[in-house]
């Protein structure tokens, strides 16, 4: 692990000390070896018995999808990123970088922890350097509304996070993740219990995000720059799941009551929030309120406890984060040409830019859940199990599944066909970067179709 | 095609609306309409001529901006919640369709896992195949 992280600490000192005109391809070559040397990460999920020499950096089935792809997730930041920073002094372009860096420790740190309260105070330090980049790059005067919604939203469950955590630890001595997957312990269905539950559950229930605390979300995804827009979509939410499952896999209440209200409000707010997607007008929007209805889908599935439950979360999240960050990336290749968000701006794209085109397609595909991707084997397996759970799921997961595609179907038939735009008179054509880093993003997918057992996390049977 | 011989013999029907042609009010229009159709007409001619000049402009290079649309877009997007006041039949619709199904949704799947619970306690719940094994 520390193979991963030392090089990460120290692209901060190389950012500040290389040369102007290397900024950018050195801060990306050195952020895409770091992932492809992350990637031996999954060399130890695959063999029986794990022996690792850190005490307090392991990693489990569960965690290595996340770390690397928040290790995959940096240098196509630092791509992305490339256009609109190109016109800000250096020393503002280097504390992106460091930004973008920062988060990226913090985030391989946060999926690689044993202990939980290291965990919780390291997915506190994840929200500084987000913060940092919405409302510091930010292109509108509502970042820093937006900011303040993210943080405080967060905030506010995270206190309750703590005190659940420091009550867990005065009953049992010790949070360390690994000692207590072995012993979950049976609760009564008391107030206090359930009082547990929600206070520890909340914070995550704000990140992923449930449904009827999604008000950040919109926000934030919208004002931040195209980096932020990434990482927010492609892991920090996961960060939301991530602790869900951890928590979850310590409780074991005897009469699951207590699970009910998030259940319910996860299972309404797939539905209710693709609705919302078909009646937007903003692009990014769109593509901001669709994490919610997919998250919606992994929180429902972590709460009903079982094993394939667990593994269709783990999956869509990581094929969900693939998926968001491309679509995210072709919104601002967009917004770079045409200044807007408004979604019936640009007609007709497939004309004027055939091979962004095909990404449009593969994204909105993947989106869909279109088999065989990935997206797709989380989904169904996570329907599969809600139905298990119980039969009446099926209508509301199949519908959501429905309005899915019919928003995405509607967002690339607003984009790629219809009439062509009179009023662009100059249409650049797409950068080679701009391909880049949609096939570095479509890449992956393609080849966990191959072998997706590497994020099937581990209660694969 | 010949004009009735009066006027009143022919009456829209529910599907079909009487049409313009037909409506003696087309034809006897007052000077405050004329003026007005006359303004409208400046409008949309002064738009159109702007339109034109900034497509067929050689040192604008950009898109062309539509007001119209921007405003349009923050209406839709930004300015509903400063516009918004509590009012009895907004605060009932609101609960009943925020509230509601989420009440709705509880008491289907509370009662349908109980009854679940209840079967698989009592031994007779088949499993209809192997999910965890």
């Amino acid at each position: 692990m520390l193979k991963i992280i030392i090089p990460t600490i120290m692209l901060i000192p190389t950012t500040t000390m290389c040369k102007p005109t290397q900024l950018w391809y050195t801060t990306l070559i050195h952020s895409m070896l770091i992932s492809l040397l992350s990637l031996q990460l999954f060399y130890p999920s695959l063999q029986p018995i794990m022996n690792f020499s850190n005490h307090n950096l392991q990693q489990n089935q569960t965690s290595t999808p996340l770390i690397i792809l928040s290790c995959w997730l940096t240098p196509l930041m630092i791509l992305a990123s490339q256009n609109h920073l190109s016109t800000e002094p250096l020393s503002r372009k280097r504390t992106f970088i460091i930004t973008t860096i920062i988060l990226q420790m913090l985030l391989i740190m946060t999926f690689s922890t044993t202990d939980l309260i290291m965990f919780f105070v390291l997915f506190e330090a994840t929200l500084i350097p987000t913060l940092m980049m919405i409302t510091r790059w930010g292109n509108q005067m509502e970042r820093l509304n937006a900011g303040t919604y993210f943080l405080f939203y967060t905030l506010m469950g995270s206190l309750p996070l703590l005190v659940a955590l420091l009550s867990l630890y005065s009953n049992t001595n010790s949070l360390s993740i690994l000692t207590m997957q072995l012993s979950p312990t049976m609760l009564k269905n008391t107030w206090t219990n359930s009082m547990w539950l929600l206070a520890a559950l909340t914070a995550f229930m704000i990140k992923m995000p449930l449904y009827g605390l999604h008000l950040w979300l919109p926000k934030a995804h919208v004002e931040a720059p195209i980096a932020g827009s990434m990482i927010l979509a492609a892991i920090l939410l996961k960060l939301g799941g991530y602790g869900i499952i951890r928590i979850m896999s310590t409780t074991n209440f005897l009469s699951k009551t207590p699970y009910y209200p998030f259940m319910i409000l996860a299972l309404w707010g797939i539905i209710m929030t693709s609705l919302i997607c078909l009646r937007q007008t903003d692009l990014k929007s769109l593509i901001a309120y669709s994490p919610v209805s997919h998250m919606g889908l992994v929180t429902a599935a972590t709460l009903t406890q079982t094993e394939w439950a667990y593994t269709g979360a783990i999956t869509l999240m990581i094929a969900h984060g693939l998926t968001s960050s491309l679509l995210f990336c072709l919104a601002n290749t967009k917004l770079r040409r045409i200044h807007s968000r408004t979604l019936l701006l640009t007609q007709n794209m497939q004309l004027l830019l055939p091979l962004m085109g095909t990404w449009w397609l593969l994204a909105s595909l993947t989106n869909m859940a279109l088999p065989p991707t990935i997206n797709l084997m989380g989904e169904l397996t996570i329907i599969t199990s809600l139905f298990n759970w119980s039969n009446t799921t099926i209508i509301i997961t199949g519908l959501g599944t429905l309005i899915t595609a019919t928003y995405t179907l509607h967002m690339f038939s607003s984009t790629q066909w219809g009439e062509l735009p009179q009023h662009i008179k100059i249409m650049t054509p797409s950068h080679t970067r701009e391909h880049l880093i949609m096939t570095l993003h479509i890449l992956p997918m393609m080849l966990l179709m191959m072998k997706p057992e590497l994020i099937w996390g581990p209660l694969y049977c | 095609m010949e004009l009735p011989s009066s006027p009143s013999t022919y009456r829209p029907a529910p599907l079909a609306s009487l049409p313009p042609q037909l409506d003696p009010a087309e034809y006897s229009e007052s000077l405050e309409k004329r003026q007005a159709e006359a303004e409208r007409l400046a409008i949309r001619a002064r738009l159109k001529r702007r339109f034109q000049l900034q497509l067929h402009d050689p040192r604008c290079t950009g898109m062309i901006e539509d007001p119209a649309m921007h405003r349009w877009t923050y209406a839709k997007s930004y300015n509903i919640y400063p516009n918004f006041r509590p009012t009895p039949k907004n605060s009932l619709l609101g609960a009943l369709f925020g509230l509601g199904p989420l009440i709705f949704w509880g008491y289907v799947f509370k009662t349908e896992r109980d009854h679940k619970e209840k079967l698989i306690r009592e031994g007779k719940y088949k499993r209809p195949f192997a999910l965890s094994s």
